[in-house]
């Protein structure tokens, strides 16, 4: 038997989803188990268990919550920061805003440090990087006694001012405290964030100190685990970018694992992307409490470091865009001083869960005002696998219904249509905010619950074309088998178009993408390795860059020249205006290196000779009143079934209901494509 | 009502508000715009009334009724082009302070009128008698800077390049207004474009139905949050310590809030007449200070249109520090007047609901503003440079360390970026230990920010307060610490008041000292005060404070009792 059997594992915060694929056979298999929240190993453990032979394992990627939940649980090292003279406040003055306007109750976000625990050593660099000050090395050592003493300290954050234009004091910091302390993991601002804005490179630095112990420990548990069902070494985890990393690896800079699991349905968006030359989607990934947005455009992922892990906290390594809402099917309903009906951000979270699971709950959620309206079956919610309680949901949604005054259907109707409002608002935050236009866009939906909305987002949002991908309750996991080891370099370097100093900036480029390289290396990936350039440039005084892809070998003065044209037109693209003349600012260089792995080959469908067979109906509310609609069962389509709506289409994990003005064509992988019926023929 | 059409307009026109403020963030030229976000972006009816508006600074967000309606009286309605754009500063025409530059686009929708997209920013450098605005010492308006009426910036989408020639002639950093001024019109467009799309959607008789529905909804919801405050008549007094130019005298901020029912009246009568110097408020500010303070008070999630605003009446007497005479100069009215007044109101009603109010915050922005030439480019820059304060004790927590006040909700500018752009080099950013009052719940603390000027010559001016007028307790909790502005001359080893060093009436409000190479400055913010009792506070978060160096053992010893080493 040949050793090529890719595994998919994503620990989610109740299942943990399994997509595995045989090479051999072509097969792509997909199953879940319950999380194990207090050693998740123990549920990838169960599910692997499915594994006929471990023997056949050639990868195991792993998308974890590790170092997500010790971020928002607050679990994890007692840190200590060093940084310059006169700025150990830095981490606690912030940036001086606040999360909202008019709340007089709100307490500024804590520090993942205590102030206590900081220190400064004497040392200065200028804003141009010359020394100003010599790093007082006697005064390092002094603070390394100063943690000795105290004993408490598990992991020190160094980040000293301009340290990203030249990093030698902030290096022999860390060089001297590494032979002081040599039992404390260090982690330094260079190497986790060369950036500048000394707020955001400290915050990001602390966070990966605070994580390294925690993280390097429980990743040996996880390598002990499988090296004992004779697989240690073919494990990888996926990092915040979305990209495999090795165990090892990623435990060395933890703060790339910040946001490991939601990056998978961003990956599995590409592959379609890439399998349907379809180039624009948009994802909406909606789970119990929480929907995940975000897009690939032009067949690529969005990439960002703006990411907060709480509100103030900035977490600025590369990492895939993803916004996340507070809205998901257990979402609650309720009724505001004003007479108005609102959904969420409260949720019924999986205990008690929506009234219709029959655990208690008494509240109605959106997955009730599903149930009323007839687009959830509750005989076969999770493929029949959990009975849902429609009498408990009509109930809930009554007591919601008594209070406006409406008819119990009008008022799940009304549900719904807040709770797709509240959605409709994270789209138009990963589209229109980033200057993207929905019209150009394939909606795809994943998750349990996103199939349900589908049809009603692609009528209100204004996006043409919706997608059902296959297996859309394990989308993530399946994006893990697809994705590629990845590292992304960023570093600021500061220069301007009309003093520009191209040798500097092509030899910090080529640094940057060596280095990116052999992070690779060093990690086994050795193959197939290709690398992006670009730079972030603005007009001189702006704050918010653009990206330019940089597609020429070196960065001379004629390329440059190249760029700032290019720039001048980006800019007119997305803000609508331009000023030719001006000076450019260079901000950022950006490298990434991609070492591309072994892909699944994904089988078609044959193709249909009849058209599509419902096996049953019911009755579905639509904004026109009830109708009767079809029930397809969608293992049973085949390629180029068309099916007019209304329908349903019913699965395993999922169902999709279509609108009375819209029909689905499925494509050849069985991909479910919804338009307007208008566009026929198109 | 049809609640569901309601929801969705109101998320999307907010949502539009935003992508507003996204677009002025993401091209705008100065600190104070893109990493300060001292701006706001909003939608208005074709009668003025504010339908939506993006949380960006609050003290704009409250101006921006009274702004649209008195623009709206001196623009020609009738004539106006689709396309056509209108620029606005002037205080005595419904403006804050000259700073704060408002575009208005007309949102024309199959050839009608039907509303105005609104961007207002705080635009650095306006000309007048000092660089980057806020003169301290100015004793007319026409010291703070250019005065604009309401003008066409854009005739019909084509530039008025006489207005922009006027305009540009008269700052000293025209590059980085020039390019300010582009972003709040790429503001607007989309603003307008976006709303257009609307009415194309849902069709105009219906958007005008729902939007009626909306500043209704927001003034039940409004008038629900009042009539949950006991009835009563609360009063309060504050004052503003220096107007820069008067020697020794301050000036007191009255407030009298009746609450009778759903209804609020905030009365000013029995504050100070208007002063010499600008600390005056226009009557734009002092009544977006009263709805600041009401919405404090209230429910945050109350949709913000002029609907919330219905219920609450603002009785500001002319001639006085709350509601200038022209041509009196006003750049201060806006930063420091306004959360006096706030700070005031939230102070009368601490005994009617306790739970949402604090002790005094720092009520600065502390508005140190600089210019030059820069020795190495030859560029004229000039910066709006803001710091943060404490907050007050509350009735169930410590006020907020190192935030800024709450009229506005700016960033600082980070030291990386700061020295950067500016020729100065920041020694320390530090918390003051003890400026928090001690109290149950401490107030916040504020900092101290300490520069080396690296340039021949940087033309330095501020606008700040609580010099010596200390942050006030609530309920038994102290004072907060005062803030101060120090130089150290070259060669020296003193630390001198502006007074001192150069002869200045006031410490805390000055106009154009020169300060050069090798000079230092130390800008050191206000604290907040206490809330509660010192004796009161819990033990083990005095022993917290004193580990992490919040309070010293001298003041734990003081005033909370503390009896370890």
């Amino acid at each position: 038997m040949r050793e090529d059997n890719i595994v998919g594992v994503d620990i989610g915060g109740t299942f943990t989803d399994f997509v595995s694929y045989d090479a051999t056979t072509g097969k792509i298999e997909n199953w879940k188990n319950l999380t194990t929240p207090a050693n998740p190993i123990d549920g990838v453990l169960e599910g692997l268990s499915n594994i006929e032979s471990m023997a056949t394992v050639n990868k195991i990627r792993l998308g974890t919550t590790i170092a997500t939940n010790a971020l928002l649980t607050r679990k994890g090292a007692k840190v200590a920061y060093v940084t310059t003279n006169g700025f150990k406040d830095v981490p606690f003055i912030q940036r001086g805003d606040r999360r909202s306007h008019y709340d007089i109750t709100w307490i500024k976000t804590k520090a993942f440090v205590s102030r206590a625990d900081c220190y400064e050593v004497a040392e200065r660099i200028s804003a141009l990087g010359e020394v100003v000050l010599p790093l007082d090395e006697l005064s390092v050592r002094k603070v390394a006694q100063a943690i000795r003493n105290d004993g408490t300290i598990e992991a020190i954050a160094v980040c000293t001012l301009f340290s990203y234009v030249n990093p030698q004091h902030e290096d022999r910091i860390a060089q001297i405290l590494a032979e002081e302390l040599p039992d404390i993991p260090i982690s330094s601002s260079f190497h986790v964030l060369p950036k500048w804005k000394e707020y955001d490179r400290a915050s990001t630095t602390i966070a990966d100190a605070f994580l390294k112990p925690i993280v390097q420990e429980s990743f040996a548990r996880i390598k002990t685990c499988l090296d004992d069902l004779g697989i240690g070494d073919k494990v990888g985890v996926i990092k915040s970018n979305g990209g495999e990393s090795s165990i090892w690896g990623a435990a060395a800079t933890p703060v790339q694992m910040a946001l490991s699991g939601p990056t998978g349905a961003v990956v599995a968006t590409r592959t379609v992307a890439e399998l349907t030359g379809i180039k624009n989607l948009v994802v909406f990934d909606m789970g119990g409490t929480s929907t995940d947005c975000a897009t690939v455009v032009n067949g690529q992922e969005n990439i960002t470091t703006d990411f907060e892990i709480e509100w103030g906290i900035p977490i600025q390594v590369p990492m895939i865009d993803v916004h996340t809402i507070g809205a998901g099917g257990g979402s609650l309903a309720w009724i505001d001083k004003g007479g108005l009906l609102r959904m969420g951000p409260q949720s019924a979270t999986s205990v008690p869960g929506p009234a219709c699971y029959g655990r208690g709950g008494l509240e109605a959620t959106v997955t009730d005002a599903n149930v009323v309206l007839g687009r959830i079956n509750p005989d076969f919610f999770l493929g029949g696998r959990m009975k849902l309680d429609a009498s408990a949901a009509h109930r809930a949604v009554a007591r919601i219904a008594d209070k406006l005054n409406m008819a119990v259907d009008e008022a799940a109707m009304a549900m719904l249509q807040i709770a797709n409002n509240n959605m409709l608002g994270a789209l138009r935050t990963v589209l229109l905010q980033r200057g993207l236009d929905p019209r150009d866009f394939t909606l795809l939906s994943s998750g349990g619950a996103g199939p349900v909305h589908i049809c009603d987002l692609l009528e209100i949002s204004g996006i043409p074309q919706g997608l059902v991908p296959n297996y859309p309750g394990q989308f993530s996991a399946f994006g893990f088998i697809m994705t590629n080891a990845r590292v992304d370099k960023q570093r600021t370097i500061q220069q301007v178009s009309t003093r520009f100093d191209a040798l500097a900036v092509d030899e910090a480029m080529t640094h940057l993408v060596s280095s990116a390289v052999s992070e690779l290396t060093e990690q086994g990936y050795v193959d197939n390795i290709h690398v992006q350039r670009s730079i972030e440039a603005r007009y001189l005084g702006q704050n918010h860059g653009l990206e330019l892809p940089v597609d020429e070998a070196s960065i001379d003065t004629e390329s440059a020249a190249r760029l700032w044209q290019k720039f001048h037109e980006i800019h007119q693209a997305r803000f609508g205006f331009s000023t030719p003349g001006e000076t450019i600012e260079l901000v950022t260089i950006k490298a990434v290196a991609i070492a591309s792995c072994e892909k699944p080959h994904i089988a078609t469908l044959a193709l249909a000779e009849k058209s599509a067979k419902a096996n049953s109906s019911r009755k579905v509310r639509y904004e026109g009143g009830w109708i009767d609609t079809p029930v397809y069962e969608r293992e049973t389509l085949l390629q180029n079934h068309v099916i007019t709506g209304p329908a349903i289409i019913e699965e395993s994990a999922s169902v999709t209901i279509l609108r009375p003005d819209q029909q689905i064509r499925v494509n050849e992988y069985g991909y479910m494509l919804v338009t307007a019926k208008s566009a026929e023929g198109k | 009502m049809d609640m569901v059409a309601m929801s969705i307009l109101d998320s999307t026109m907010v949502s539009i508000c935003r992508e507003m403020g996204i677009t002025l963030q993401k091209t705008s030229y100065s600190t104070i715009f893109n990493e300060a976000l001292d701006f706001t972006c909003g939608l208005a009816d074709k009668q003025g009334n504010l339908i939506a508006v993006a949380d960006f600074c609050p003290a704009m967000i409250g101006g921006i009724p009274l702004l649209v309606e008195s623009c709206l009286k001196e623009i020609d309605v009738v004539s106006l082009k689709e396309g056509d754009i209108i620029l606005h500063n002037d205080p005595y025409r419904g403006g804050l302070h000259t700073p704060e530059h408002t575009f208005f686009k007309p949102i024309f929708f199959h050839g009608e009128l039907q509303g105005w997209a609104i961007a207002i920013g705080h635009i650095a450098e306006v000309g007048g008698m000092a660089p980057g605005g806020f003169p301290g010492e100015a004793t007319e308006i026409f010291h703070e800077g250019v005065r604009v009426p309401p003008v066409k910036i854009k005739s019909a989408g084509v530039d008025n390049n006489d207005i922009w020639k006027l305009l540009l002639a008269n700052v000293r950093t025209p590059r980085t207004n020039y390019g300010d001024l582009r972003a709040l019109i790429a503001a607007v467009d989309l603003g307008e474009r976006q709303m257009r799309d609307v009415l194309e959607k849902y069709g105009v008789s219906d958007v005008q139905q729902i939007i009626g529905d909306l500043l209704d909804y927001a003034e039940r919801r409004m008038k629900a949050e009042i009539d949950a405050i006991p009835d009563g008549i609360y009063s309060f007094e504050d004052s503003v310590e220096s107007d820069g130019v008067t020697p020794n005298k301050t000036y007191r901020i009255a407030v009298e809030v009746h609450v009778r029912g759903d209804q609020i009246i905030i009365d000013y009568t029995g504050s100070s007449p208007q002063a010499r110097g600008p600390i005056n408020a226009t009557l734009g500010v002092s009544t977006s200070a009263a709805y600041n303070a009401v919405l404090h008070m209230t429910d945050p999630s109350i949709p913000r249109n002029s609907g919330c605003f219905r219920p609450i009446k603002v009785l500001s007497p002319p001639g006085t520090i709350v509601n200038v005479d022209f041509p009196a100069p006003s750049v201060g009215g806006n930063t420091e007047t306004h959360p006096r007044i706030t700070g005031a109101i939230l102070g009368a009603m601490a005994t009617a609901v306790p739970n949402r109010v604090m002790a005094a915050e720092g009520a600065t922005h502390c508005n140190f503003v600089f210019g030059g030439v820069d020795a190495a480019s030859g560029e004229y820059f000039a910066c709006y440079d803001l710091e943060t304060v404490g907050w007050g004790g509350r009735a169930f927590a410590d006020g907020n360390d190192a935030v800024d006040s709450i009229n506005g909700n700016c960033r600082t500018t980070p030291v990386e970026v700061f020295e950067t752009r500016f020729p100065w080099r920041v020694e320390c950013l530090a918390l003051d230990a003890d400026s928090g009052g001690a109290g149950e719940f401490r107030g916040g603390l504020g900092y101290t920010k300490q520069m080396l000027c690296l340039n021949e010559t940087i033309t330095v001016s501020q606008m700040t307060d609580r010099h010596f007028t200390k942050p006030w307790g609530l309920d038994g909790g102290l004072e907060g610490g005062c803030g101060a502005t120090l130089v150290q001359k070259n060669g020296s080893h003193k630390w001198e008041t502006m007074c001192e060093a150069y002869g200045k009436i006031s410490t805390s409000r000055y106009s154009n000292v020169d300060i050069h190479e090798g000079d230092r400055v130390k800008l050191i913010t206000p604290g907040g005060g206490g809330f509660g009792s010192p004796k009161k506070r819990a033990p083990e978060s005095v022993e917290r404070d004193l580990r992490d160096g919040y309070i010293s053992l001298e003041s734990a010893r003081s005033n909370y009792g503390y009896t370890g080493n």
